[in-house]
Formats: C-alpha cells, sequence, structure tokens
C-alpha cells in the first residue's frame, strides 16, 4: 500500500488535472505498481468525491473536474494496467440513452462516476436502439448495461432493450440498471431490469455489487 | 372573471371562485391539441392561433404564453449520423431532431474560452412582437412573455458538461458570456413589455431533482447579482416576473427572492418541491405556479389525477398566491384525458 501520501488523492478530489500527470509519473517511478496507484489512491479519492456529491458538498463542475483529473491518470496507468495480469479483472460497462431519447446529463454523470470508480465505459451516446446495446455487450463482453431515459414516453424503450437481452440465449443474464428522471424501481421491476440507480452516486455503488466489490 | 383578472387576483395575493389555472411557454405539444380538439383543431393559415386560442378555451385556461420571434431555424443542407437535417438557431448553435427523438446539441458556439469570449449575441432589435399583441388583443387570457436568461440558456449553447467545466476554467469568460445572453433577454423582455404582457417569464433550469447543477456560493457570486439587474430592468415597466426551473430549489429560493422574482413556476413534486408546504415557508414573498406531476399525466389514471388536483388545490389554495399547472408544460406523452381531468378538476372546485 501507498503510504501516507494525499496529494494524488487530494489531486482527484481537487480536479487538479494540471498536477496530476506529474505526481502519478512520480509515483510510478517510485515505484508503486500502476494497480497500487489506482486503488490505493485514485479510486478512494473519486470515493471522496462521490460521498460529497451526495451530501451537496460538491457540485457537478467540481465532479467533472474530479472525473477529467481521474481520466488523466488512468491514462497514464492504462498502459501498464493492460500488461499486468490483474487487469484482466478489469469491468467493462455499457451505457447509452435508449432510442427517442437525446437527453444526456444524467447518463453523461454516472459514466464520469464509473469511469472515476475504476470501470471501462463504453458509452453508445444517446438515441440508442436495442440491439445496438445487444451487439455492444456481446463485442465488448460487458457484464452490465446501464439505460438512460428522462422522458415518459422513451422509458418504455427501456422495456424493448430488456427484452431483447433476456431473449438473447448468452446475454440473458446481464445484469441491467436503468436510470432517469421519469423512471423508478417499480418500473424497474415491471420491465425485468435488475435494478433502479435514483442518482450517479448510487448508480456506481449497484455496479460494484453486481461485481460483488 | 377573466383569465387575466383570476391570475391577477392570485398575485396579489386573493382567493377566487376556483384557482386559476394554465401552462407556460407553449403550454401543449402540438399532438396534445389534435388529440383535444379532434375535428375542430385547424391546419389553416392561421391554425397555429387559432389551435391554442380553442384548447385553452376547451379546457378553460386562464394563461397563455409566446415569444417575441425571430428568423427560423436555418437548414444547412447538412445531416447527421441518423441522416436528420441539421439547423442553426439564431444564437448560432446547430442542433439535429431525429424523428421521434428529443432535440440533440449538435455545434456550440464556441468550443474553447477564447472563442466564447470573442462570441457576439445576435442582434435583436427587428425581431417580432406582434404574435404577443395579438393574444392581448383578440383574448382575455393572462399573457405571458417568455424568455430565457444567462444559465439555462448558456448551457444549451454549449452543451452542459462544457459549460460546467468552463464555470471553474474560466470564470471570467463565463461572467461575460451570462452579461452577453442577460443584456439580450432583457431587450426580448422590453420588447414584450411594449406589446402590452401581462407578465414575462423568465425559464432558466439551476437544478436537479436532488439540488443546484453548481454550487449556491458560485451562483451568488458570478450569476446572481446579473439576473438580479435583469429582473429589476423588466420590473421598471410594472410586470411582474415569473421564474421557471425544473429541479429542487430550495437551498435557492431566499436567492429568487432577493432577484425580485414575483412568481415560482415549475415546483416538482419528484423534487421536494411541493407548494403547500413552499407556500407556508415562503408565501409572504412568492406566488407559486404548477406542482402537477407530468409523469402523473403521462402514466396515471384518470382517478389518479383527480384525486392528486382536488388535494393540491385544497392544500394550496388558502389565500391565493397560488396557481395550477403541470411541474413543465402538457407534454406530447401526456395522456389527453388525463390533462382534461386535471383542468376539469380545477373548474368543479368552489370556494
Amino acid at each position: 500500500m501507498i503510504k501516507t501520501n494525499q496529494s494524488i488523492q487530494q489531486a482527484v478530489i481537487q480536479g487538479n488535472v494540471g498536477s496530476i500527470t506529474k505526481i502519478v509519473k512520480h509515483l510510478l517511478e517510485q515505484r508503486h505498481t500502476a494497480q497500487q496507484i489506482l486503488d490505493d489512491q485514485l479510486l478512494p479519492g473519486m470515493e471522496v468525491v462521490g460521498e460529497r456529491f451526495k451530501r451537496n458538498e460538491m457540485f457537478l463542475p467540481q465532479i467533472l473536474m474530479s472525473a477529467q483529473a481521474m481520466q488523466t491518470a488512468i491514462d497514464i496507468l492504462k498502459p501498464i494496467l493492460i500488461q499486468n495480469a490483474d487487469s484482466s479483472s478489469r469491468k467493462t460497462i455499457i451505457i447509452g440513452t435508449v432510442k427517442g431519447d437525446m437527453h444526456d446529463i444524467g447518463k453523461n454523470l454516472v459514466r464520469i462516476m464509473l469511469v472515476g470508480a475504476g470501470f471501462e465505459v463504453i458509452d453508445l451516446g444517446v438515441n440508442v436502439p436495442a440491439q445496438h446495446f445487444l451487439d455492444a455487450t456481446a463485442e465488448h463482453q460487458a457484464a452490465v448495461v446501464c439505460l438512460s431515459a428522462l422522458l415518459s414516453s422513451t422509458m418504455n424503450n427501456m422495456r424493448e432493450v430488456v427484452q431483447l437481452f433476456r431473449s438473447s440465449g448468452q446475454l440473458n443474464n446481464t445484469r441491467i440498471m436503468i436510470g432517469g428522471a421519469s423512471v423508478s424501481q417499480q418500473f424497474s421491476q415491471s420491465i425485468g431490469a435488475d435494478a433502479y440507480a435514483p442518482s450517479a452516486p448510487l448508480a456506481v455503488e449497484l455496479v460494484r455489487s453486481f461485481y460483488n466489490l | 372573471m377573466t383569465g387575466r383578472e383570476r391570475v391577477l387576483a392570485a398575485l396579489s395575493r386573493q382567493e377566487t371562485s376556483r384557482v386559476p389555472i394554465g401552462e407556460i411557454g407553449g403550454g401543449y405539444t402540438d399532438s396534445i391539441v389534435q388529440a383535444i380538439l379532434g375535428n375542430t383543431y385547424e391546419t389553416g393559415g392561421d391554425a397555429s392561433f387559432q389551435n391554442h386560442l380553442r384548447i385553452r378555451q376547451k379546457l378553460g385556461a386562464d394563461i397563455v404564453g409566446a415569444r417575441v420571434t425571430g428568423p427560423a431555424n436555418e437548414l444547412l443542407g447538412t445531416h447527421d449520423d441518423w441522416g436528420t437535417p441539421l439547423f442553426r438557431d439564431f444564437w448560432g448553435a446547430t442542433y439535429t431532431q431525429p424523428p421521434d427523438a428529443t432535440v440533440q446539441l449538435v455545434e456550440p458556439i464556441a468550443d474553447t474560452p477564447v472563442t466564447l469570449d470573442q462570441w457576439q449575441a445576435p442582434l435583436v432589435h427587428n425581431f417580432d412582437n406582434s404574435l404577443l399583441k395579438r393574444w392581448k388583443m383578440e383574448t382575455d387570457l393572462f399573457v405571458m412573455a417568455t424568455l430565457n436568461a444567462g444559465f439555462d440558456l448558456g448551457y444549451e449553447l454549449l452543451g452542459f458538461e462544457r459549460f460546467m467545466m468552463w464555470t471553474i476554467q474560466a470564470p471570467d469568460v463565463m461572467q461575460g458570456y451570462y452579461e452577453k445572453l442577460i443584456q439580450t433577454n432583457l431587450e426580448l423582455a422590453l420588447m414584450s413589455a411594449k406589446a402590452g404582457v401581462d407578465a414575462v417569464l423568465i425559464a432558466d433550469d439551476l437544478a436537479f431533482n436532488t439540488g443546484p447543477f453548481v454550487d449556491p456560493v458560485y451562483l451568488r457570486q458570478d450569476y446572481f447579482p446579473l439576473l438580479k439587474n435583469m429582473i429589476t430592468a423588466i420590473k421598471k415597466t410594472g410586470l411582474p416576473v415569473f421564474f421557471h426551473s425544473d429541479g429542487d430549489l430550495r437551498s435557492l429560493i431566499p436567492d429568487l427572492i432577493n432577484c425580485g422574482i414575483d412568481v415560482l413556476q415549475s415546483c416538482d413534486p419528484n423534487a421536494n418541491m411541493d407548494i403547500p408546504s413552499l407556500k407556508r415557508e415562503y408565501g409572504n414573498d412568492l406566488v407559486f405556479m404548477g406542482n402537477m406531476d407530468v409523469d402523473l399525466l403521462a402514466n396515471g389514471s384518470v382517478e389518479e389525477v383527480q384525486g392528486t388536483t382536488r388535494n393540491l388545490i385544497r392544500e394550496a389554495r388558502t389565500g391565493g398566491g397560488f396557481i395550477l399547472s403541470t411541474s413543465n408544460v402538457v407534454a406530447s406523452y401526456c395522456k389527453p384525458e388525463n390533462v382534461k381531468a386535471m383542468y376539469a378538476v380545477a373548474h368543479e372546485e368552489l370556494l
């Protein structure tokens, strides 16, 4: 474990994009492993960010800055993590806004928080047809799919996605989580989704629970 | 009592024989207008005005919202990944709207703080306020001019994430941007006032259902002083100012009162903004409008809508200061029978 050196964690919390590259490189030169830097500093830093966001102590601009700092660090560490056998356990999530809906604020927030939590996130964007979710899940060997919809008119397209997965054979056990202003726990259950995330931090907690993390 | 008189009474904290009811902005999407008007829906040259007048007459609405109009969106002759034509609005941002989907920003007005700093707001002096005049002259509805300010419009033209990041990375540029947007919208407000409207509605979403997008401290320092100047200038014309924002605004309400707003609209029950409790806390300073959940109108039964409407009126009408509406507008996915039920209950409630 990295000894008490809060600077990289603080750089994530403070969204200090300018200094994080230097700190990560310094830690690697000090023979800390990429996995250590990720597990001991970066991920705990983003956990603090998520908690503060939940308590309205941090707001969206700060979250975005923290996520950018996190992404900058991960971009440096990723080639090393890929070489490392442990990195085979890196989890891939598919995320997108369902067909008919062009809203992406909530979806992007969940993506940012998931990246911050160390997941590999494939963002399919907005207005995504059901089949694209299925294809991307197969292509990237993802175990979790996150569906977003803002509108009452488009939330029913989530049902189509869930039904497609459930009838797909080998991908029928894919965990599907839904979120968005119009949806609810009750709706999630009614369409056969695995979880409803009422907020971005809770989305991360739910995805972690899927992986027993 | 006319719709105009009924709303004015609510603003003066007077109880009326029934609560005023109506929607902000366009109010009712065209598919809802068609569904409710049925074979009386018009398609001729004056159809838009006539249909929007008729749906208000049919439902018994007291309010109409409209904008000073600028040039139409410009078709660019190019297409997005879905094959849908791209178009540019008069602010200079480019959008797409695939079939059966909502509008999406494709190209912002600026992609760096430097280019944003150089951006010039459009000239609006030759925009047309005749639609507002017509509503005022030809109806007895309460006519509300709809416009924006600097925040919501700001992120619509830039893209949400870019906007949010720049509030930290380029605060001075953002403040200059707010000033330009607010100055332009103030011009539109003053043009609206000349048309004889009854009120100005500023649409400016500031919050998620869980709270403000940005730190209230930031808003107090960099944004609310500009908003206050805008509202002060509008109120010098004698018009009340309605303010629409979705989301949980409870931590911002004292600031909005300080800015000078008269009416807070939306009050989404899903965002911790139920009007009966807001009235108890801020009823001396603000009138509240909204509180009917659009999702209930979309997914609920007629009986549920009737019950919710009755409860809301019962709890919110005492002492005036309440205008019934949806917490947004009547969206295309609302069930027409639910919309009719909500309005019918408002009309059957007598003091």
